[in-house]
């Protein structure tokens, strides 16, 4: 694995208003992450921590008023490096409070042209994205090898619509579709979850992108067949050794398919460290949510001895009403008095608390 | 050990959907019959529970709908503390109703959205009992304490209650009527880890404070196996398998139970990848006219079928494998069950 970064998202915030609550969601606020050449960064998080919008951003398709108000996304391919989010401050004016945005305005119709010009060259071609319900991200009326061939047409050098053809086919093949030659014809609705979920797999990757962004790949999908995706997913990646960014709340596809894991929670990234450091930690040096997610799958010893889950108190975090200090101090259970105040007033930075392993908590700071 | 009365008892339940000649098809075409549940036999205990598990399309929703009477039966007999209750005519099932009670799946059409919260219980209370205002005030009281909810949520709409809230007040309107079994349909999907944990947490506490008895369908292995005395396990509209819990997961005799639970990753193991088997590898679990099958419904996707050299027994059509007694209250429906 080369250390080339390519992708890089700083202080990204993403926001949307609630016209009803005359209020901001705050989707995303303050994220950071990045992605190197060949990885797969597993996103893990609740829903409503941000997974999806964070990635939405990077493609430029959040249009909802604001959207994306501030931040850097440097992405590089073919040995160039771009920021995606170039002179957005000419754009947008925000009002700063305790170093948080209160206030936003956005000129949005000149913001989406001069994404759109920019991210016309990249979307599909160097990022491709796996949405997160395959049926309905398929067009219906059109047969899925043809969709599969107009992404090749769009996406990559061959225009050539019997080469085109081709090509989809050995992308069905790829994605290990039984007898493809006939599910080329076949149309979405006769497919079902785990063929349409191979399809679209097929079709972001049919333009050979630099990043694959996969949102939820398995989600909705029965155990087995969500076992076989995931095989897939592996396979493929052993393949291709393709840059991925795996979104998932889902802690077994994560652990088996990435190689550094982020863990997100109401629009901030809370740790990240190698896949090992987080989700099979030995000595438990995690930041509290990480922790308690950990505890609330059912392991061994609960179904043994019948213990109850540890389950997280209170709701998952509701991103109108973000809270002041720590976002994660309400459910935290490993609050003490020691750092009470610290977690009450201010949210931390995050810490390198051993090479490469990220920690936002106060409890890692000695005072 | 005093031995547990059974709540439940259901014997060679049937249940057929028919595709039938439509008015567009303009006389083309034959009615044709999908079984959605083809002679299904279980009991329950009271005070336990019976973890129903399978992928989508093999049944378990329809088995817990056919039990409430929510959609007839087409054969079969169903008796709840030892009463059959298909034969019994809508008048006279209706006080049974107060005891038994369903947790709908789908969290948003459950619950009426022009309702608060309130309302909502209210209705559900006064249903089966003669209550006065204050009387039907406490007891929602007593019920929003038990499933674990904030009284100021009473005045909300279901829109404006989070995912697990909205399960609790489905739980908390199931148990208004002073139900004693549910059926509790995918309680935990849709819903985040931390809020699943919450839920199941709270089921299991219910049923050891008020002795409910669970009929628990998921396609979530590891909390059936968390919560489940007993599972039983569907292919097709089948029972497979059925046995203890432990049993099912960690030494399953049928080739589909040990296909679906060897999907599961555990912690310990999740760097080395699941052994592929073959002959699943077609994603196809749900029932399909142009694939029809004779004999045993999982021949087509089944290793030992393929190991044991296609035997002839799998596909012949008059030998159907039958749930058999193998031990240790341990039942399966295969003709080579693993060891």
């Amino acid at each position: 694995m080369s250390e080339t970064i390519i992708l890089r998202i700083e202080n990204l915030h993403t926001f949307f208003y609630a016209r009803s609550k005359q209020a901001f969601v705050r989707a995303v606020e303050g994220v950071d992450l990045e992605i190197m050449q060949g990885e797969t960064l597993g996103v893990l998080g609740e829903s409503g921590s941000g997974k999806t919008i964070t990635a939405l951003s990077v493609m430029g398709l959040v249009s909802t008023e604001p959207g994306v108000i501030s931040g850097k996304i440097e992405f590089s391919s073919k040995g160039l490096q771009q920021n995606l989010l170039q002179d957005l401050d000419q754009y947008v004016q925000h009002q700063r409070k305790n170093g948080r945005i209160m206030a936003v305005q956005k000129d949005c119709g000149g913001w989406q042209r001069k994404t759109e010009r920019l991210m016309g060259d990249i979307r599909g071609k160097e990022i491709a994205m796996i949405f997160q319900n395959p049926q309905s991200s398929l067009n219906p009326f059109v047969t899925v090898g043809k969709q599969i061939t107009e992404a090749v047409q769009l996406n990559t050098e061959i225009k050539n619509s019997r080469e085109a053809q081709q090509r989809a086919l050995h992308w069905l093949e790829r994605v290990k579709i039984d007898s493809p030659r006939l599910r080329y014809h076949n149309h979405p609705y006769g497919l079902s979850g785990g063929m349409c979920q191979r399809v679209m797999i097929a079709m972001a990757l049919a333009a050979e992108p630099s990043l694959l962004i996969a949102d939820e790949p398995t989600t909705g999908l029965d155990a087995t067949i969500q076992a076989k995706v995931v095989e897939l997913l592996m396979e493929l990646k052993a393949v291709l050794n393709t840059t991925t960014m795996l979104i998932s709340h889902d802690m077994e596809v994560i652990g088996r398919l990435s190689d550094r894991v982020a863990v997100m929670y109401g629009g901030r990234v809370m740790e990240s460290g190698s896949v090992q450091e987080i989700l099979r930690s030995k000595d438990g040096s995690n930041h509290p949510y990480t922790t308690a997610l950990l505890g609330c799958i059912p392991e061994e010893k609960h179904i043994k001895d019948k213990i109850t889950l540890q389950a997280i108190e209170g709701d998952v975090i509701d991103t109108m009403n973000i809270p002041g200090g720590c976002r994660f101090y309400p459910r935290c259970n490993q609050k003490n008095d020691r750092i009470n105040q610290s977690c009450k007033e201010h949210e931390p930075a995050l810490k390198e608390i051993s090479p490469g392993h990220w920690v936002r908590c106060w409890l890692y700071y000695d005072e | 050990m005093k031995m547990k009365k059974t709540i439940l008892e259901v014997v060679n339940l049937k249940k057929y959907y028919h595709q039938g000649r439509g008015p567009f098809s303009l006389g083309r075409g034959r009615q044709r019959t999908i079984p959605a549940v083809d002679d299904v036999s279980f009991y329950l205990k009271e005070n336990e529970t019976l973890g129903l598990v399978g992928e989508s399309g093999s049944g378990k929703t329809t088995v817990g709908k056919t039990i409430l009477r929510l959609i007839p039966a087409t054969s079969g007999e169903i008796f709840f503390d030892g009463k059959e209750i298909l034969s019994l005519s809508a008048g006279e099932f209706h006080p049974l109703r107060k005891d038994m009670q369903m947790v709908f799946q789908d969290l948003d059409a459950g619950l009426n959205p022009k309702m608060r919260v309130q309302a909502i219980l209210k209705e559900a209370v006064r249903v089966h009992h003669q209550m006065s205002s204050p009387e039907v005030d406490d007891r929602i009281r007593t019920l929003l304490e038990q499933v674990n909810l904030k009284e100021s949520k009473l005045g909300n709409f279901p829109h404006e209650l989070s995912g697990g809230e909205k399960r609790r007040v489905g739980i908390a309107r199931a148990l208004a009527v002073g139900a004693r079994f549910l059926v509790a349909d995918e309680p935990t999907s849709g819903l985040d880890v931390s809020i699943q944990a919450q839920v199941v947490n709270l089921l299991k506490d219910l049923q050891d404070r008020l002795g409910l008895s669970y009929l628990f369908i998921s396609h979530d292995l590891r909390m059936v196996e968390l919560v489940s005395h007993k599972v039983a396990v569907m292919y097709l509209g089948r029972i497979v398998e059925l046995g203890l819990a432990g049993h099912i997961a960690h030494a399953p005799r049928h080739p589909y139970t040990r296909s679906l639970w060897s999907s599961l990753v555990t912690k310990e193991s999740r760097e080395v990848s699941a052994p592929t088997s073959p002959g699943s590898s077609g994603d196809w679990g749900v029932f399909d006219f142009e694939r029809s099958f004779s004999g045993c419904r999982f021949a087509p996707r089944c290793p030992v079928y393929q190991e044991q050299a296609r035997p002839d027994i799998c596909t012949d059509p008059v030998s159907e494998p039958q749930l058999y007694d193998v031990g240790r209250a341990h039942k399966v429906a295969c003709h080579f069950p693993l060891s």
